[in-house]
């Protein structure tokens, strides 16, 4: 019988899921007044949320045993692009502008990927290097201001603004992650995108369109992390060129501590979020310990690589080859 | 011949045999061009770029027998610093300026471009150690780090003395890149003030992606509540460092409660800020000088081999509340008023 505890140890977030038992408990023994403040875990939630976006994103193009490289710029250039045709197309507009690039930028890298049958890490490497310069083109080193009108914009707002003292990004994170995980467990194309990763020629043969699959997941990643940038300069629009810079590296952490395998067909949403949320808490924890903050890189490869060992160790019991 | 008559021989010969022994004077001589190169940090993700760009171009103007490039890095990176000064050596040009943002980097190419009769004029950042060890550029033009992180200190001193704001009880440092010797003398010059004040000091890296530096950032200040002054080593990370002690409550305007916020450079951000009473002072190192200067100091060694004496300082001036509105119709006329306000992101 499959108990609730059963379910949960069988889990592809398992791992990720022991991770923030171990780390809070340890946070709570080294650190219990610091750690336990509203304040604190406000701002764990906040970037967490928006890092979980754009983990989330990772972990799905990750199963179909691809990698994207490029999110962190695209992060970034959408959200300059937001803030930068803001005054011509209004927020509205800006934010659908800024989607439809983010979109596209997804679509192209998948279209190579998959119909240039190019490997992926190359062309996402090209697509971070394309849309940093693109972002640096575009602003000639400087992002323009956001209006006052705009930033008091509903919309604006309801993207980056406050619900009941909580940032609306923990909100948008918690819908897609459900959402998300609805279509990836619950839907056919979920279940495509799966056998896409787990055995490629096995899903074409039992008809699965694994090119449409790959490219279709390409461009919902890109479009998750131009979503986290606008939701990032809705909140807070003083940014700088260097928006998204490195943000890939730790979006890649994320989902991998979360339980994806770069040998596809196995990961979790709810781990990439959890993976997010180990990463920004221990940047938190070292400083509020006073560990020079450059420390933190070094703390998310340890940890980076443990929890690679053991999410395949659990992956292995649980029947997968990696 | 007398003494007199000899010395004047002397002089004339030296005079009429300089120009020929000194690298690029044949080039000039043969009519062609000039041809400088300045290999920078400061790229297009950083907006002082205009100031350097700008001052180029004034230059170019008054010299046209000159050619003058600019190249630069675009991300935070001594390695590809330093691969573009290798590419730029390797090209052979009459000259280089350079910013020595690492000097154990730096040091191997450079020698080796001024062995190979290429004159180096540092900007921007010096090479920080003692006569005699540092790498034999012509000259140095640019501003003092240290002097800046200990100018803007004294200001704020003085402003204690003043009763404009709270004594300094725990000062951050927060800088956007570890490697770079000038922004850690920046803070170096600001601890010095500050801790001989009986202030705390902490350097905290932040980062320059604004998500992750303000998430650092706040960490910080939950976690060392007695933070009181905030020091961003760079314009543009002011108005995240504001923000973030903003939301956290902790009145970040100038005045006598809460946290103190200082900057540095002269653009739009830092001016405004100052302006707007967000931050306490800002300084300028004089960017465009630093664009001018370097190159008309190689024109003047490479054509008739002079070499100043000592380094030339550009700065640092402190930009208060009560000179911002000067700066501010200074770097208006420079930027023109669309891009002043654009950059303006408070």
């Amino acid at each position: 019988m499959r108990t609730p505890m059963r379910a949960l140890v069988r889990s592809q977030s398992f791992g990720a899921v022991i991770g923030v038992v171990l780390m809070l408990a340890v946070f709570s023994i080294v650190d219990f007044s610091g750690w336990w403040r509203s304040q604190t875990l406000a701002n764990v939630a906040h970037f967490s949320a928006i890092l979980g976006l754009v983990a989330m994103g990772q972990a799905l193009v990750i199963i179909t045993k691809e990698i994207d490289l490029s999110v962190g710029s695209v992060y970034g250039l959408s959200g300059v692009a937001f803030i930068t045709l803001e005054p011509q197309y209004g927020v509205a507009g800006a934010i659908l502008a800024a989607l439809l690039i983010a979109g596209l930028v997804g679509l192209v890298q998948g279209l190579l990927v998959v119909k240039g049958r190019l490997p992926s890490m190359i062309v996402t490497l090209g697509g971070l290097f394309t849309a940093r310069g693109l972002i640096y083109v575009w602003t000639g080193g400087t992002v323009n201001n956001f209006s006052e009108a705009a930033r008091s914009n509903p919309l604006t707002r309801m993207f980056g603004g406050e619900l009941f003292g909580i940032e609306a990004a923990i909100f948008w994170m918690i819908g897609l992650c459900i959402a998300l995980n609805i279509m990836l467990w619950g839907t056919r194309f979920g279940n495509r995108l799966l056998a896409t990763g787990g055995a490629q020629d096995s899903a074409e043969s039992r008809g699965v369109r694994s090119d449409h699959v790959k490219i279709a997941t390409f461009t919902l990643c890109a479009l998750l992390a131009g979503f986290a940038g606008i939701v990032t300069l809705a909140d807070k629009p003083q940014t700088h060129v260097t928006l998204g810079d490195l943000m890939e590296l730790e979006a890649i952490a994320a989902a991998v501590i979360g339980g994806c395998l770069l040998s596809g067909g196995r990961g979790s949403l709810v781990g990439a979020v959890l993976g997010a949320f180990i990463i920004t808490s221990f940047r938190y924890e070292l400083i509020a310990l006073g560990a020079p903050s450059s420390w933190f890189i070094t703390f998310v490869g340890v940890v980076l690589i443990v929890a690679v060992i053991f999410n395949q160790s659990l992956a292995r019991r649980a029947g997968h080859s990696v | 011949m007398t003494l007199k008559g000899w010395i004047l021989a002397a002089t004339a010969l030296a005079t009429t045999a300089i120009p020929a022994t000194i690298p690029g004077a044949a080039l000039a001589q043969d009519g062609e061009k000039l041809r400088f190169v300045v290999v920078s940090h400061i790229g297009s993700n950083d907006p002082n770029m205009n100031w350097l760009t700008m001052a180029m171009e004034e230059f170019g103007k008054k010299y046209p027998d000159v050619e003058a490039e600019y190249i630069s890095t675009n991300n935070y990176s001594i390695q590809e610093h330093v691969r573009l000064l290798e590419q730029a050596i390797a090209t052979q040009p009459d000259g280089i300026a350079v910013p020595i943002v690492s000097p154990d980097a730096f040091e191997g190419p450079l020698r080796r471009a001024i062995d190979a009769g290429i004159p180096v004029v540092a900007f921007n950042i010096a090479d920080g150690r003692p006569e005699g060890e540092r790498i034999p550029y012509v000259t140095y033009v640019g501003g003092d780090e240290l002097l800046t992180g200990r100018k803007l200190g004294e200001y704020a001193l003085s402003q204690v003395e003043a009763g404009v704001v709270p004594a300094p009880k725990r000062v951050v440092c927060a800088s956007h890149d570890s490697a770079h010797e000038g922004l850690k003398k920046r803070c170096a010059g600001m601890r010095e003030v500050m801790e001989a004040a009986g202030a705390q000091f902490d350097e905290l890296f932040i980062g320059a992606e604004p998500a992750t530096a303000r998430n650092t950032l706040q960490s910080y200040l939950s976690a060392n509540t007695d933070t009181n002054y905030i020091f961003t080593v760079a314009g543009w990370s002011s108005p995240w460092a504001w923000g973030v002690a903003n939301e956290m409550g902790l009145s970040p305007d100038v005045d006598m409660e809460g946290v103190t916020v200082l900057t540095v450079d002269e653009g739009p951000v830092s001016i405004e800020g100052v302006r707007n009473n967000h931050v306490l002072a800002t300084n300028s190192q004089g960017f465009w000088l630093q664009g001018y200067a370097p190159l008309e100091w190689l024109y003047w060694n490479v054509k008739y081999g002079y070499a100043p004496q000592q380094d030339i300082l550009t700065g640092p001036i402190i930009i208060t509340k009560d000179n911002a509105d000067k700066w501010a119709d200074l770097v208006r006329s420079v930027f023109g008023e669309e891009a002043y306000n654009q950059q303006n992101t408070w």
